[in-house]
């Protein structure tokens, strides 16, 4: 079961680089795993936590959210404002019990095409041992 | 002369000189024992003011209610309201006036400092004295408590019925005030976050289950944010049933509302409502306990904020009530906040 199970990832993106990081390992042809639900926000510091208790209610296996490097937000300081509290999010689903693995996040330029694929990459092989999330998902 | 007496005395005053509308603070309940919240409005409704280890809710909640009230009145009386506060619910006015919800001339604060001892649970209480009738209960010491029970008084170390909250408190006395009674004795709980710790310490899975069988039985009736003192809007994201329609509201701007969390209580919506609830809580939980006191299911709710208040004072140095004139936790930041889990 573990082989063929196809994690399914929701990412929120921002628009300024991580969105546009992933544009670029797209039309630079780089390969990565299709399991991932792109949505693009306007900043990672525009992610609330309940788009991520949400994105997990409505099915997903994990979550990831990614906005630019420090220093580099187009709004000046929304990343540090999304650090802190994504910090207490993850603090939360931790203590809750949700495994820490299906819950990610990343600072990923728009010259980071190539990170970009390397953290869907490995977000999917942490994601396929556990099999797919149950504790919050809604009963269909 | 006692607390009780002080407060009694401060409130009298207060009333026949005409500072405020009127005295929130504690009687003697319908059940001859425990303390109901009592709104005293003539010097001789002073008189029934009552300050013993029973005093357990949180009053600063009365605020919001009357914040609501004022906004509603033709004619609004804008004299303060005076509340009875402890250390905890002091914090919480603090975190108010932080948030500019209330301004500080909108309330007079009798504080009174719980000094070494704290407040009784009235369940492990219950639990303590086998259902036995308890006709009174007071401080004796500094560890213990005197409590009468069928004719006779026992002594009872205080680590057995003080709250939950009061064994990891941190300041027992109101950090802000305008009349005080009691010694500000400074309290130092030798594990402040103890009883998250031992949670932290289940294996993940573990810890899982506990909270899929405790979310579970959620009845989602929200008294739990119907007692807190932080739940002040008027519009619960959580809640579709309170969002503000008017006359003018078309159908459609009714249906167009984002249901986040629809009303049924099943597990994932349970976890849904109470991940949301703490996170909002985040920074602002001043942990009077009064959402675990309430529930009429003994969900353990206050263990997730305390969690958080954990996280935000070893990740953030950041604590919550004792400053109204900072930023709150997550309308601020630091260069150098931990980002060790960030990619």
């Amino acid at each position: 079961m573990a082989e063929n199970f196809e994690p399914k990832i929701v990412a929120f993106l921002c628009k300024w680089c991580s969105s546009a990081g992933s544009d670029l390992a797209g039309v630079s042809r780089l390969q990565y795993p299709a399991n991932v639900v792109p949505i693009t926000v306007m900043c990672s510091g525009s992610v609330s936590p309940l788009y991520i208790f949400s994105a997990f209610r409505k099915g997903a296996d994990g979550v990831l959210v990614s906005g630019c490097h420090p220093g580099d937000c187009h709004y000046i300081k929304g990343n540090y404002y999304a650090r802190r509290r994504i910090s207490l999010v993850k603090e939360l689903l931790e203590f809750s019990g949700l495994e820490p693995e299906r819950f990610q996040m990343s600072w990923v330029s728009a010259a980071e095409g190539k990170k970009y694929t390397e953290v869907i990459s490995d977000f999917v092989d942490a994601l396929k041992p556990l099999g797919p999330q149950q504790m919050l998902r809604r009963e269909a | 002369m006692s607390q009780a007496e002080e407060i009694r005395k401060e409130a009298r005053r207060l009333l026949e000189e005409g500072e405020v509308k009127y005295v929130v603070g504690y009687r003697r309940g319908p059940d001859g024992l425990t303390a109901a919240p009592f709104f005293a409005a003539t010097p001789e409704d002073a008189e029934s003011l009552i300050w013993d280890p029973t005093c357990v809710h949180n009053l600063v909640r009365f605020v919001r209610d009357e914040k609501r009230r004022k906004g509603r009145a033709k004619d609004p009386d804008h004299r303060p309201v005076a509340i009875v506060v402890k250390g905890c619910d002091s914090r919480a006015v603090n975190v108010l006036l932080q948030e500019k919800f209330i301004e500080r001339d909108e309330v007079y604060l009798i504080g009174v400092s719980c000094e070494d001892s704290g407040v009784a649970d009235s369940k492990k209480l219950a639990h303590r004295f086998k259902g036995r009738k308890v006709d009174g209960i007071e401080r004796d010491g500094e560890d213990a408590f005197s409590v009468a029970s069928e004719g006779k008084k026992i002594t009872v170390p205080a680590a057995e019925l003080l709250a939950d909250r009061c064994l990891e408190c941190q300041a027992s006395y109101p950090v802000v005030s305008d009349f005080l009674t009691g010694a500000k004795a400074e309290r130092k709980p030798e594990k402040p976050y103890g009883s998250v710790e031992k949670m932290e310490e289940m294996p993940s899975a573990e810890r899982r289950a506990f909270w899929e069988e405790q979310i579970g039985r959620c009845i989602r009736c929200y008294a739990c944010r119907s007692v807190c003192p932080m739940c002040f809007c008027d519009e619960c994201v959580v809640d579709t049933i309170n969002f503000a329609v008017n006359p003018g509201t078309s159908a459609e701007e009714k249906a167009d509302r984002i249901k986040w969390i629809e009303r049924g209580s099943d597990s994932s919506e349970n976890f849904g409502y109470h991940f949301v609830r703490a996170i909002h809580l985040a920074g602002r939980c001043i942990d009077c306990g009064e959402c675990q006191r309430v529930c009429p299911l003994d969900i353990p709710v206050r263990f997730l904020n305390k969690k958080l208040e954990k996280a935000a004072k070893e990740l953030f140095d950041y604590d919550a009530g004792f400053d109204a004139e900072g930023d709150s936790l997550v309308a601020s930041f630091r260069d150098d906040d931990p980002g060790e889990f960030i990619r």
